[in-house]
């Protein structure tokens, strides 16, 4: 395990952020969207699991570590999930469309 | 002081996250309530009912908000009828709650109250007509979106941090697309949300690498961390990429949160869709907790990195913050003009005002006198909260006789309704700062401790 070192997790990690960022701008589907969301949410977990398992914690290390704000942030994840799927759902009603550019009532 | 030495949990820290929890409990009454007896009742009398009934809460949780300030003061000799280990927290060693993640200071004893008096006048705002169906979910989230308010100010460690902005803008999602029938609400609500978990992803990135370069999520530790071993010296971010990168994720993050240019394209989206007494509640609840936030992040626990010691204009997020602000003033103020809708109006105006609460924030940075200085933010926070709120009341007015917000709309006030066009009249003036109004001394006493500053050479 130690034989990987961080960079390679820190560059994966930056890898699919980036991919995900990208996803966001690019992307017309709102789920795709959502997906693409998760990935650059994942890449920060990645991110958090690697320092935590690498780094040597300082004298005052406070009471959360990396894995832990890991866990946290995947139920975070999922309510975000839950609450955006209902929000394209709303909007797919109302459009009869998942296609973010049609959603074009508000502008200015 | 290492957080972990107070590894204790007393009954202090209950009492103290008492409004929080009172909050969050009436939430769920008001939920079962409407579920459970309110089944199959006309909509205007489950609005009312339910809504007299949030007000209640709303009255029980200030009583409990209430509690630690008069204590602290011993208001009407009532410190000996409370709780003698929280009334005295100045006194404590350890200012921190629960091993150290949360605060319970006097900045959250004066900010609860706030916050539910606020809440308050909301929930009045949201009774005066009937936008939705569902009314037990949505005083319900309003509620829990106050609890994610409250612990956002209360907050010293990064994922706490976290959590709390989560809690509040997850509810305000929902909440802005609560007019299921109109396009706009749900359309807005759908663009807030977007735009927010994308500013939550960058801001959890940022907050990773903190946590990758300094070895702790929180504030304090932070900030012991950042000053190197010998000097104690403010580094500023010259040449430490990593450090920059994670600066400017979080300023991303935050600027979405607070709607700086050039991350505000949600606000006049969410803020002309949603109901208006949900703008009202992201316009300021929501703006006061983050800048809150904001404002202990980047001082109390980023504040090595604010620039070099021997220059303000070295690199570092001081130069970053006051970018934003320069934005946010000129181009708020000059898309407002152009503006036919009121809400969206409103809308870039407080965009206006985050980037002069922005100058605020700078301002404390470069300061010598950092309770001073913050405190004029705070106060600017305040009064800007009060004045947007009634704006916003008159919206909801607007909405409910007319069911449109245009400018237009509002021709004629003076001569039907002269109170509340002169209402409307002193809270404008009030916003864009006018003497003898509040807005005014916000302004004031902001920009005298921007231009006071002790000048630190460069």
């Amino acid at each position: 395990m130690k034989d990987i070192p961080l960079n390679w997790f820190l560059y994966f990690a930056a890898a699919s952020f980036s991919i995900g960022l990208i996803g966001v701008l690019v992307r017309r589907n709102a789920i795709a969207v959502l997906m693409a969301i998760e990935i650059m949410l994942n890449a920060a977990n990645i991110n958090l699991v690697a320092f935590w398992r690498y780094g040597t914690p300082p004298q005052a290390e406070g009471p959360v570590t990396g894995v832990m704000v890991a866990i946290f942030v995947i139920t975070i994840a999922a309510a975000e999930v839950a609450v955006g799927i209902g929000l394209i759902l709303l909007c797919y009603r109302r459009w009869n469309a998942a296609d973010v550019d049609r959603y074009d009532s508000l502008s200015g | 002081m290492s957080p972990n030495a107070a590894a204790s949990l007393n009954f202090r820290d209950f009492y103290v996250l008492a409004p929080e929890m009172a909050l969050a409990a009436w939430g769920l009454l008001v939920l079962m309530v409407d579920v459970g007896l309110l089944r199959g009742k006309p909509n205007a009398q489950r609005r009312m009912t339910v809504g007299w009934l949030s007000l209640a809460g709303v009255v029980v949780s200030l009583v409990v908000a209430m509690l630690p300030l008069l204590g602290r003061y011993n208001i009407g000799g009532i410190a000996k009828y409370l709780p003698s280990i929280g009334t005295d927290s100045s006194k404590l060693a350890d200012p921190y709650l629960f091993f150290g993640t949360l605060s319970g200071d006097l900045l959250n004893e004066l900010f609860n109250p706030l916050y539910i008096v606020l809440l308050g006048l909301v929930v009045g705002m949201s009774m005066s007509w009937s936008f939705t169906d569902d009314w037990g979910e949505y005083f319900a989230l309003l509620f829990w979106s106050t609890v994610g308010m409250m612990f956002l100010t209360a907050a010293e460690e990064l994922l706490t941090l976290f959590l709390a902005l989560e809690t509040m803008t997850i509810c305000l999602y929902l909440c802005t697309a609560f007019e299921k029938t109109r396009h706009r609400s749900v359309e807005g609500g759908l663009k807030y949300f977007v735009y927010g978990s994308v500013s939550s992803a960058l801001f959890l990135f940022g907050l990773s690498l903190i946590y990758g370069l300094t070895g702790s999520t929180q504030f304090s530790a932070i900030r012991q961390a950042l000053y190197p071993e010998s000097g104690g010296d403010m580094t500023g971010l010259s040449g430490n990429i990593a450090a920059a990168t994670a600066v400017l994720l979080m300023l991303v993050g935050f600027g979405f949160k607070v709607a700086a240019v050039p991350f505000h394209q949600w606000a006049p989206d969410a803020y002309e869709g949603a109901p208006a007494p949900v703008t009202a509640w992201i316009a300021t609840g929501s703006k006061m907790a983050s800048f809150v936030a904001l404002m202990k992040v980047l001082l109390n626990a980023l504040g090595p990195w604010e620039s070099r010691a021997d220059s303000v204009t070295s690199p570092g997020w001081i130069g970053l913050v006051v970018v934003l602000s320069a934005a946010s003033m000129t181009y708020g103020n000059f898309a407002a003009l152009a503006q036919r809708n009121f809400k969206r109006m409103l809308a870039y105006s407080s965009i206006a005002h985050a980037g002069y609460m922005l100058v605020g924030v700078a301002a404390v940075g470069v300061s010598e006198r950092h309770e001073e200085s913050a405190g004029s933010v705070l106060f600017y926070l305040v009064t800007y909260a009060f004045s947007n709120l009634g704006a916003f009341a008159i919206a909801s007015w607007l909405a409910r006789d007319t069911g449109r917000d245009d400018i237009e709309d509002l021709n004629g006030l003076g001569s039907q309704h002269p109170a509340l066009a002169t209402c409307l009249t002193l809270l404008m003036l009030s916003l864009i700062g006018m003497p003898p109004l509040a807005g005014f001394f916000g302004k004031l006493y902001m920009f005298m401790e921007a231009l006071n500053e002790t000048q630190r050479a460069g």
